[in-house]
């Protein structure tokens, strides 16, 4: 009866709608370009800071944590007096809740508030490769934690704070080679992009460095719950050592299989089964060594002394995560005071000047290959029951 | 032999998890998509309390089965039944009532996520310990022998009381046609109800037993089963009991055929690549008998 | 507005995109078909055009361009294989179908970057351009859903087997349902990911069947108007609802519950509902009585209006 009519009016109120998002973007166009000025040179008192990130989801743990030691390290920059006497660092942070959408939209947000002197850029790898040709676009410097696939740091406005997973995985394999165990079996994630780099390319490589064989290689997927199968086959061939790339569930799975199965050698795994997410797997993951960034059992004097504030301030010791927003603020703080400017630009000369030359961090002393930190490492031996350091 | 017996096993833990699916569909036709979540937050539920005192094995699938049968009724109570009250066309009760349990299962997902930062959880503290059998160069553990006789006999007594009982009838009266099936005495809404809360309980079951057997669970894993499930039930023929069994033994057949022919990352391709092929072949699944109740 | 603007023109982005494969999956429902393959075909549009653009060196359009056609016509051959499928079985083969366009995505080396995806495929893609494409689909879906063509759609989905005796070509409806839903769905994937600069196989997975199928529920299944609603809602749902942190997930949860529950034809539904309402009311001349009898014989129960609509839309159907 009455349709046609309202079907009219429907047609003219989208064409209408149609019309006014049109001429929004194209005032969207030339505002983005206007915003890119503000370089006044000097330290302002209160430099504004913004993380986007998740704080809640599947990844918030590791967001969670890098913020706690982000918070940290901005108290004692501020306690020291780091940039003078009257500069506050501030840091907003909004939660990215595991969308791609959101963290570009969080990012973009950032970048049009001039007030904004740098990011601290989403954890996860796909969240971060989004947002890093917009933040090298605007020219907003932009440290990233975690996020180690390709495509973050791309430019010169981009950088990293965490060491790929396998620029340090050679401490693992210098170990197996220590203790002669020569003869490998890896069963890696392939749907994982940092276990499929891994697995698939740089153990290989890396074993040929140190002299170990890769008797077999096994590929699962994300979704993959038994290792039965895997577990039974390694154990009756019994290679030294089984290199497990795994993530969490399902490395405690394969463990415990691989005890089940009989399987007595060493078992190497990743930092992701750092923080006690083997707990799980009990007896079966004691002796499982793995290479971490950091570790609170870690006993030089600047570590030791990380773990002594964080402990008394969050009532708990810090993980990798944390260590990792640590020392990404504390190169953030450097880089203002090496440039001595506090704007973008300045904040991103400083970034790289600081880069350039390498400072003492909580994770030991850190280098980098362009934006991108490079750690040495440490390898962690699970005890069943907690941490320690594996003798090296 | 040992592929064999690694199949079986695998296989009783996804029929474990689709028979209550599989159940609550093809009989009430409700496709719950909160049974992944149910299956989490049940073996969750055990954890935590397990965390406190140090329990047995049947202790902790108790109560993973009473709190999974518990969050099944209310689910029914509060969504399911309150949609198709609403509704009078079956196509879109049917979409709503798949929409409505994404929203539920979201739910109890981020309360776990939560209070685990994500990592994965299990009874380490129970008083439940694996031993490993061996003989004739087989192996396995009693927890793979549970998991076998448990799913396996729970499937073939689910089978017969739903051929052979006159609730099984009823409930299958209702799958078939529920206006008449409630003229013939049938009380559909109490019977839905027992049925969600079997369903719910199966999913605890599941979700305890797969937790002894593999150790830990992570908060993803309900979602993955979920797709796994609905792949073995259509590949099975809704409304066969025989064809879920089928399906998740087939379905555990070839993704251990698949490793053992090393092609890992390849598995969720093959398998479901054989799910499409045996669909073209027979458009109603396996075990499926001409649908009746779509038109 | 333009401040506004400039500060969610991503989540606007998000919205339209959206918007794009709710289409791809509302489109195949209204006819009847129960098709997923436009999440397969995301992917297949999104990564052919990541892969020409980055590797090729192809132009942001005709890389869009032969990733929508590509997707379209790898969906138009599914149809041929599968459209004789019904039910849920549709829904699982076209599932399947989408998976392993994400496990072949996974295994392709080099080309497709493996478990990784691509990145650096940022495309000279504005919003306009979105929202140009977006009303040309818009378009071609409104043609589709009124008059004569409108009413064929309707018949064929509610009952193929009297469309058949009234000379409707049920097979072919069906099939051409595959190639417009695949255009749709690699189109889709194609400007996302040219947005987006990225796109890995993770993405394309049974996850972005949850979020299509939740925006057609939440908005309305009947209409590109109800996607258009139900992008809206879930594209700004969690911006509205960051303050509240930590529980957002759990609110989220809820209202889709909720909504599924309480709104039997989506947002779109309920709107139809009140402008009806408040028309009769205006109206208090000849068709007042019956309408106020309407209303007293269901009690006053909020069911009366699912009831209503649902007999319209039967007289609609088959007249």
């Amino acid at each position: 009866m009455g349709v046609p009519v309202q079907r009219r009016r429907l047609l003219k109120m989208t064409a209408a709608l149609a019309g006014m998002a049109m001429l929004a973007a194209c005032g969207g166009g030339t505002g983005a370009a206007a915003q890119n000025a503000g370089g006044e040179g000097g330290i302002a008192s209160n430099i504004k800071l913004m993380g986007v990130y998740d704080t809640t989801g599947p990844v918030a743990y590791a967001g969670v944590g890098a913020s706690k030691g982000m918070k940290l390290a901005m108290e004692e920059i501020e306690k020291q007096a780091f940039l003078g006497p009257d500069v506050k660092l501030t840091l907003d942070e909004v939660d990215t809740a595991g969308a791609i959408e959101r963290a570009s939209s969080e990012v973009s947000r950032a970048i049009a508030d001039s007030e904004v002197k740098a990011i601290f850029g989403p954890v996860s790898g796909q969240q971060a490769a989004t947002v890093a040709p917009i933040v090298e676009q605007a020219g907003v410097p932009t440290i990233f934690n975690q996020a180690g696939s390709e495509g973050v740091v791309i430019g010169d406005f981009t950088f990293r704070g965490t060491a790929p997973m396998y620029s340090y995985y050679d401490i693992a394999a210098k170990y197996l080679a220590d203790k002669g165990l020569t003869d490998v079996a890896v069963i890696y994630n392939g749907t994982f992009p940092t276990f499929a780099e891994i697995g698939q390319k740089e153990f290989p490589r890396l074993a040929g460095e140190h002299g170990l064989t890769v008797s077999s290689s096994y590929a699962v997927q994300s979704n993959t719950q038994d290792f039965t199968a895997q577990a039974q086959e390694i154990a009756a061939k019994k290679p030294d050592a089984v290199v497990l790339l795994l993530i969490a569930p399902q490395a405690v799975t394969a463990l415990t299989q691989l005890g089940q199965a009989g399987y007595e050698g060493q078992t190497v795994g990743s930092s992701v089964q750092a923080a006690g997410n083997v707990a799980q797997a009990g007896e079966h993951a004691a002796g499982l060594v793995y290479p971490v960034d950091f570790s609170a059992a870690q006993d030089d004097e600047t570590a030791v002394k990380f773990v002594e504030e964080f402990t008394k301030k969050y009532g708990k010791a810090p993980d990798q995560y944390a260590a990792e927003g640590y020392d990404s603020m504390w190169w953030l703080a450097r880089a203002i005071k090496a440039s001595g400017d506090s704007s973008r630009a300045g904040i991103q000369k400083g970034l790289q000047k600081v880069a350039a030359e390498g400072f003492e961090g909580v994770m030991g002393d850190l280098t980098f290959e362009g934006n991108d930190l490079r750690v040495k490492g440490v390898l962690v031996q699970w005890d069943g029951s907690k941490e320690r350091l594996a003798t090296e | 032999m040992q592929e064999l017996l690694n199949t079986l096993t695998l296989g009783s833990i996804y029929l474990l998890f689709a028979l209550g699916m599989a159940l609550a569909w093809s009989t009430i036709g409700i496709l719950n998509f909160a049974h992944g979540a149910i299956f989490v937050f049940s073996a969750f539920s055990a954890h935590i309390i397990s965390e406190h005192v140090a329990l047995s094995m049947p202790v902790l699938i108790l109560i993973s089965v009473l709190v999974g049968a518990a969050m099944s009724a209310l689910t029914q109570w509060l969504a399911f039944e309150q949609i198709l009250k609403r509704s009078t066309n079956h196509r879109s009760a049917e979409m709503r009532v798949l929409i409505g349990g994404i929203g539920v299962a979201a739910i109890p997902i981020a309360i776990v996520d939560k209070a685990t930062a994500s990592a994965p959880f299990g009874f380490a503290n129970s008083t439940y310990k694996t031993e490993v059998y061996e003989s004739m160069g087989l192996r396995m553990t009693n927890t793979s022998l549970i998991v076998i006789i448990t799913g396996v006999g729970i499937a073939v007594a689910l089978t017969l009381w739903l051929r052979a009982s006159r609730r099984g009838l009823g409930l299958r009266a209702i799958g078939v046609d529920s206006e008449t099936a409630s003229l013939m005495g049938v009380n559909r809404t109490a019977m839905a109800l027992g049925t969600m809360a079997i369903a719910g309980g199966l999913a605890g079951l599941a979700g305890a037993l797969q937790v002894f057997q593999l150790q830990a669970m992570g908060v993803a894993t309900g979602d993955q089963l979920l797709i796994k499930a609905f792949a073995m039930i259509v590949l099975g023929g809704l409304g066969s009991m025989a064809g879920v069994i089928f399906g998740a033994f087939a379905l555990a057949g070839a993704e251990t055929l698949i490793f053992a022919a090393k092609l890992g990352t390849w598995v969720d391709a093959v398998s479901f690549g054989l799910i499409f092929l045996v669909l073209l072949v027979r458009p109603q699944g396996i075990f499926g008998r001409q649908e009746v109740r779509r038109t | 507005m333009m401040a506004w603007y400039t500060a969610n023109a991503v989540v606007v982005q998000a919205t339209m995109t959206t918007l794009l494969l709710a289409l791809s999956i509302q489109l195949p429902l209204r006819v009847g078909v129960f098709s997923f393959a436009g999440v397969g075909c995301f992917g297949i549009g999104g990564y052919t055009a990541a892969i020409l653009y980055t590797k090729f060196d192809v132009d942001t359009w005709p890389a869009v361009a032969l990733g929508t056609l590509l997707a379209g016509g790898l969906c138009y051959l599914l149809g041929l294989i599968i459209h004789k499928l019904s039910g849920l079985y549709l829904g699982m083969a076209t599932i399947a179908f989408s998976l392993i366009v994400a496990v072949a995505a996974t295994n392709g080396g080099s080309l497709t970057g493996g478990a990784s995806g691509i990145f650096g495929a940022l495309g000279g893609i504005t919003n306009l351009h979105v929202l140009l494409l977006l009303a040309l689909v818009v378009a071609g879906l409104a043609i589709s859903e009124y008059g004569r063509f409108g009413r064929m759609i309707d018949t064929v989905r509610e009952d193929p087997e009297l469309a058949a005796a009234l000379g409707i070509n049920v097979g072919r409806y069906r099939k051409l349902t595959f190639l417009a839903s695949g255009l749709i769905g690699g189109l889709a994937g194609a400007v996302t990911t040219l947005l987006r600069s990225t796109i890995t196989p993770a993405e394309v997975n049974f996850h972005m069947v949850v979020v299509a199928l939740t925006v057609i529920i939440i908005g309305g299944s009947s209409s590109w108007l109800g996607a258009l609603i139900g992008a809206i809602v879930i594209t700004w749902l969690p911006t509205v609802l960051s303050f509240v942190a930590d529980w957002e997930s759990i609110i989220y949860g809820f209202l889709v519950a909720l909504a599924a529950i309480f709104l039997p034809g989506g947002v779109l539904g309920l709107a139809k509902d009140l402008i009806h309402r408040w028309r009769a009311r205006r109206r208090p001349t000849p068709p007042a009585p019956p309408a106020s009898e309407a209303e007293k014989i269901p009690g006053g129960e909020p069911s009366s209006p699912a009831t209503e609509r649902s007999l319209a839309s039967t007289q609609g159907g088959t007249s």
